[in-house]
């Protein structure tokens, strides 16, 4: 699409004065604030790095992780096998073979539900997409494994990382009817102070 | 010339000053990576590299042990002897030239001066007989003057340790211009005999930016030579003992020595040859493992000796006021210390500067040394030449240089400039049918 | 000469009889319905196509009808005004939806329909966008027998009868109808007569929304995954065109596509359901070569040039006893090239048909409720199971001027009168095999088969070389039905392990460069067959050539 005139704003650069065209004042200049933080990191305590294992950051609940199928009230597994998330996945790392359901009250159930957790880019899209609320992404950043197999998560281990994250109090369940709940706004004291006003 | 003349040459010296100097290059080059990734990590607000040892102090020898245990690829598709042989050349070469760079106090060598003419010159004598008539009245100047003779000064020369590999090279500089600049053969042939697209765009960068910074560096150090009168490192340094140091002189030369060393280095913001963001790796795409670390140890090896020459040819070298007295061991001590500050500072400014200024495009690397480092390089020369010609003071250099740098600053602001270009409005074309073949004229309005 | 004004743009009818559906169809206007369907008759019980209708008088004078009409039950006529975007129409096009959605259930995640439902679209195009209903709806219980291979999902029907009519006009046999009234009323079958006439899964194809569905595809795959293409099915000489749906490389379903030349709207259960052989894994997924008795793998490199030399070797010494069998199952492009490389070897090398499965005989539709057809003959599934008995044909006749058949094949094989045997055969799996096992101890007799197929059968057992075929679903050509009607084939799905198309081996055993294009292929065709001179110049089209004038008996609805 061409540009609108209206939308061009066409400006003119600044003259310069001798100081600026020797250009050598702007390098000081520069060095100066380099200078700055090295000196800050240095010998004062302005490093922001942390110490990872020893440290664990603290994330807000609205961070995107480890993915884990919700249970619903009676412990099965809430996915009616509808293929939302794995269409809007744009990584197209869920693979879900649906099959009419064991139970009465529903028609539909994933009989295998793996998401291979090399290829997800923890978009979130699958969250946005389930009609049900039963996929969500949890504050579980640190995936470990040692063969592309053990990350092939499937649905009893995708429903293991439910109960873990229900049970450590860690993650309660974020969507409501599609909307993200209360639980996914950031708490005040996250320290994340930039982006909590940006985020909620 | 006789042998009771030769300036001395301590074979076992020489030795030991090549292995221990192998040595601590290596190992600076080693602590330097640390110090840029350490560097770097504070300039970022970081902490960086904290794992091996105490403030990751062992993380070089980490890196050493895990480039000496990598798989060592060849790729099949590369010219494999000078894909070889390029990292040899790039480290070799740097390494060669550090032979004639003082690293601690020197003296320097004396010159047999020829008193039988007026004024005496300098003089090689070539036969017997010429060299003891030159003696002789060298004696006689002695005794007149109440001076050590010629063949006093040489002993009193060859009983004192010179800093220094080789000492007494008379070509010193040139040798260490001529085989740094050698080091272009290794990226350009690493570049090649990769045959791969980015190594080669990577290596002919390289050579294209090495060969030209190499006129205003060369350029910006005959200043100081025709001043100094001499190519020894260690005259020149001598020289800066006596009057003070070059940089006063010649603050001009000074800035585009360093501009262009920077540039050689391959350091930022002149780090076109190895650009990440569009040739990958540059030169050494290709090479892993030992391979890459020796190019990696030329490169910083190159930067040491560089910083080492800054520090000879415009800041006084081991000179440092109140110190030129002391003598014995302490005085060697504090002047092997002050230099070795000096070549450290300059380092650190080396890697400040990297994150401080953003890189060049290609050709305003190119307009910066052929359209104003060259230019100013040779006026700075121009403005020695008629100092020395009419034995002006030298202090008058000091005016000249930064005259000349404001002047062409001022010039610079009143020069006329291409137009610049409008933005094209594609609206118009697009809307008129078929699309119009812009022509050049067209766009610049 | 009719002109219909559709939204105030003149659109010229010409001399047909359209309703205002299809008037507004030629000018591009869509009008939604439900229950109308062009082979059925029209009710207009779902209300869904209302529109304001009007009439130009020839004085030029407008008079519009006070109230909007059914555009369905309208004929269109020289002067009709169809608007279908004034206020009046849409209020009455969301109000019908409404209606519709009141008891509709909103489970399209777990619905097979979702992504080509009607009810989707339609509330997309013309609906509300939210629901007043405060009430429960309605639930009615499944019944998920209703038919051998259809489900009723009760609740999500719109009660619009296409289903109940089909089984009254097109299948005859009137298993499916409404049952109670109002808003009860649901579809039904009489107790312990389920839906399961050879035409019933149509009644899942003419569904506009979800309600029945094929349990052959229930929650197989989501519909938008799948990838289409335009297809021929091959199972009998009918040639119904069809859409063939398929996610990397398995085919899932296969629907008709309308082809007026061929069938016509529908398709049978036995074509619909017969598909699964082909992915199989049973099927012979590299060439294989007979060492010691056993069948090792041998690669292409290795396979074609070995087969190419030894039936050179054969030709040389006997020209006569070298045999080809062109199965009906091969494309015509196929069928051409392996009758080029074989009468290329020498013309003394004789060409037979392949066997012809015939199955009962032909199989008309609608019947009445003894069973008996009736007339007029609305589908007729053929006895003849295969898809290019008359293109086969018409190829040998022309390489060899006469058709020699299998059966005198077997009997020169059994005689020892056969040296050297290309069965191209690509049969699908059917009950009886293609071969019987007394057949293949005749031919075993020979001393040198090749036999090309899909599934191990009582040739491969003993032959020489095992090439694996491609099946229909996975290649591209031309197969001649039993009127004569030459319809495209493209290839839906690749053909998994190292299979390549019979055609592609042909093309190789020829020594002729590069990948098989059907398209080349039936131009050189045309060229050199004048049976085949029609295909010469155009691509085959939707609806295929009719390459004979004298078939207008072809069963069309």
């Amino acid at each position: 699409m061409p540009i609108a005139d209206s939308d061009v704003k066409w400006v003119t650069a600044p003259k310069i004065g001798l100081m600026e065209q020797l250009y050598l004042p702007a390098i000081f200049e520069g060095l100066q604030t380099t200078v700055r933080h090295t000196a800050k990191t240095l010998f004062g305590d302005g490093a922001v790095t942390q110490q990872y294992p020893e440290v664990e950051p603290k994330l807000p609940p609205n961070y995107r992780g480890v993915h884990r199928l919700n249970r619903d009230e009676q412990g099965r597994v809430k996915c009616v096998a509808c293929y939302m998330c794995s269409t809007a996945c744009p990584a197209h790392c869920i693979d879900i073979v649906a099959a009419p359901s064991p139970w009465p009250d529903r028609e539909k159930y994933p009989e295998t539900f793996v998401i291979d957790e090399l290829r997800c880019i923890y978009c979130g899209m699958c969250e946005q997409a389930c009609p049900v609320d039963a996929i969500e992404l949890t504050t579980l950043y640190d995936l470990t494994g040692l063969s592309r197999e053990e990350l092939m998560f499937d649905k009893e281990k995708l429903l293991s990382v439910f109960d873990e994250t229900v049970k450590a109090g860690t993650d309660p369940i974020r969507t409501r009817a599609g909307r993200l709940s209360v639980a996914s706004e950031l708490p005040v004291d996250v320290g994340l102070t930039n982006s909590s006003s940006a985020q909620s | 010339m006789g042998t009771s003349l030769e300036l001395g040459f301590n074979f076992w010296i020489t030795l030991l000053f090549i292995a221990l100097m192998m040595g601590v290059l290596q190992g600076t080059c080693a602590y330097l990576i640390l110090a840029e990734r350490k560097i770097s990590a504070w300039a970022q607000d970081r902490l960086g590299p904290n794992r091996v040892g105490p403030w990751g102090l062992l993380q070089p020898i980490a890196d050493g042990i895990k480039f000496l245990l990598k798989e060592d690829i060849i790729p099949d598709h590369v010219d494999k002897l000078f894909y070889l042989l390029a990292p040899c050349i790039a480290v070799s070469t740097a390494l060669l030239a550090f032979a004639v760079v003082p690293f601690g106090p020197t003296t320097p060598p004396p010159v047999l001066l020829d008193y039988r003419q007026v004024p005496p010159q300098a003089v090689w004598p070539q036969t017997v007989e010429e060299e003891k008539a030159v003696l002789e009245a060298d004696r006689e100047h002695a005794k007149r003057t109440n001076d050590k003779t010629y063949e006093e000064k040489l002993k009193e020369y060859n009983d004192t340790i010179q800093f220094v590999i080789a000492p007494h090279v008379n070509i010193g500089i040139v040798f260490n211009f001529a085989v740094g600049s050698l080091a272009v053969y290794g990226v350009l042939l690493g570049g090649w005999s990769s045959n791969d697209k980015y190594s080669m765009l990577g290596g002919l960068r390289s050579s294209a930016q090495l060969i030209s910074y190499e006129i205003p560096m060369g350029l910006s150090v005959l200043g100081v030579l025709a001043v100094t009168g001499s190519l020894n490192l260690e005259t020149i340094i001598d020289y800066q003992v006596k009057h003070g140091w070059n940089v006063f002189y010649q603050p001009l030369a000074a800035l585009l020595f360093i501009t262009s060393v920077f540039a050689e280095c391959n350091r930022l913001p002149f780090d076109l040859p190895e650009a990440e963001q569009e040739l990958v790796g540059g030169y050494h795409t290709e090479y892993s493992a030992m391979k890459f670390a020796l190019f990696f140890l030329g490169e910083y090896t190159h930067m040491i000796t560089t910083s080492f020459l800054i520090a000879i040819l415009f800041f006084g070298g081991w000179h440092f006021p109140g110190t030129n007295a002391l003598s014995g061991v302490g005085g060697i001590l504090v002047k092997l210390i002050v230099i070795a500050a000096k070549m450290v500072l300059f380092i650190i400014f080396f890697m400040l500067i990297r994150w401080t200024l953003p890189r060049f495009r290609f050709d305003q690397l190119m307009g910066l040394t052929w359209k104003v480092l060259l230019p100013l390089a040779l006026v700075n020369i121009v403005c020695v030449i008629i100092i020395k010609q009419f034995h002006l003071s030298e202090w008058l250099l000091l005016p000249l240089s930064l005259g000349t740098l404001f002047l062409v600053a001022g010039l610079a602001l009143y020069m006329p400039r291409q137009r610049p270009r409008a933005p094209i409005r594609l609206a118009a074309h697009v809307a008129s049918g078929p699309p119009a073949v812009l022509q050049d004229h067209e766009i610049i309005d | 000469m009719a002109t219909v004004y559709v939204n105030g743009k003149p659109v010229d009818i010409g001399n047909e009889k359209l309703n205002l559906i299809q008037a507004a169809q030629k000018a591009g206007v869509l009008i939604p319905h439900y229950c109308w369907h062009p082979a059925l008759t029209v009710v207009a019980s779902c209300r869904m196509c209302l529109v304001e209708v009007g009439e130009r008088k020839p004085d030029g004078s407008v008079a519009m009808q006070p109230k909007v009409v059914p555009a369905c039950q309208t004929p269109a006529k020289d002067g009709t005004i169809i608007v279908t975007n004034s206020a009046k129409a849409v209020f009455a096009q969301q109000q019908t939806l409404e209606g519709l959605l009141l008891n509709h259930p909103l489970d399209c995640p777990v619905c097979d329909k979702a992504g080509e439902c009607l009810l989707q679209d339609y509330t997309y195009d013309f609906g509300r966008a939210t629901s007043r209903m405060i009430d429960d709806k309605f639930a009615p219980p499944n019944k998920p027998n209703i038919g051998a291979d259809i489900a009723l999902f009760t609740d999500r029907c719109i009660k619009c009868s296409r289903c109940v009519r089909f089984t009254r006009e097109i299948s005859g046999t009137a298993e499916l109808m409404f049952v109670a009234r109002g808003e009860h009323e649901e579809i039904d079958i009489f107790p312990g007569e389920p839906c399961n006439n050879k035409l019933a899964g149509n009644v899942v194809d003419l569904c506009p929304v979800g309600a029945l569905c094929s349990k052959d595809f229930l929650y197989k795959h989501r519909v938008w995954n799948l990838k289409t293409q335009k297809s021929v099915c091959a199972d009998c000489s009918t040639g119904c065109s069809i859409w063939l749906d398929a996610n990397k490389s398995i085919v899932y379903r296969l629907r008709p596509r309308y082809n007026p030349q061929a069938q016509g709207h529908f398709m049978c259960d036995d074509g619909r359901l017969g598909y699964h052989y082909v992915n199989s894994i049973e099927r012979f997924l590299r060439p294989m070569a007979r060492r010691d008795g056993r069948l090792t793998p041998l690669p292409w490199t290795e396979m074609v040039p070995a087969i190419r030399r030894a039936f050179q070797n054969a030709a040389q010494k006997e020209a006569a006893s070298v045999v080809g069998v062109l199965s009906p199952f091969l494309t015509c492009e196929e069928a051409y090239l392996i009758a080029k490389f074989l009468k290329g070897l020498s013309n003394q090398v004789r060409l037979a048909l392949g066997p012809v499965p015939i199955v009962g005989e032909d199989d008309t539709y609608p019947k009445d409720r003894h069973g008996r057809p009736i007339q007029p003959v609305k589908f007729t599934i053929r006895a003849e199971k295969c898809p290019n008995r008359r293109g086969v044909e018409e190829i040998l006749r022309h390489f060899q001027g006469e058709i020699i058949s299998f059966n005198d094949v077997v009997r020169d094989a059994a005689e020892g009168r056969v040296q050297a045997m290309y069965l191209a055969a690509g049969y699908p799996p059917r009950p009886g095999g293609w071969v019987s096992e007394m057949q293949a101890q005749m031919i075993q007799r020979v001393p040198l088969v090749v036999c090309h197929d899909l599934l191990p059968s009582p040739v491969s057992n003993f032959a020489h070389y095992v090439l694996p075929s491609a099946s229909w679903a996975e290649k591209e050509g031309t197969f001649i039905n039993h009127a004569g009607l030459a319809q495209a084939l493209y290839w839906g799905a690749v053909p998994a392990g190292e299979i390549r198309t019979d055609g592609q081996v042909f093309l190789d055993l020829l020594e002729r460069r590069g990948l098989l294009h059907a398209a080349t292929l039936r131009k050189e065709l045309a060229a050199e067959v004048p049976y085949f001179a029609p295909l010469a110049e155009r691509d085959l089209g939707e609806y295929g050539i009719l390459l004979e004038k004298k078939t207008a008996e072809a069963g069309v609805n």
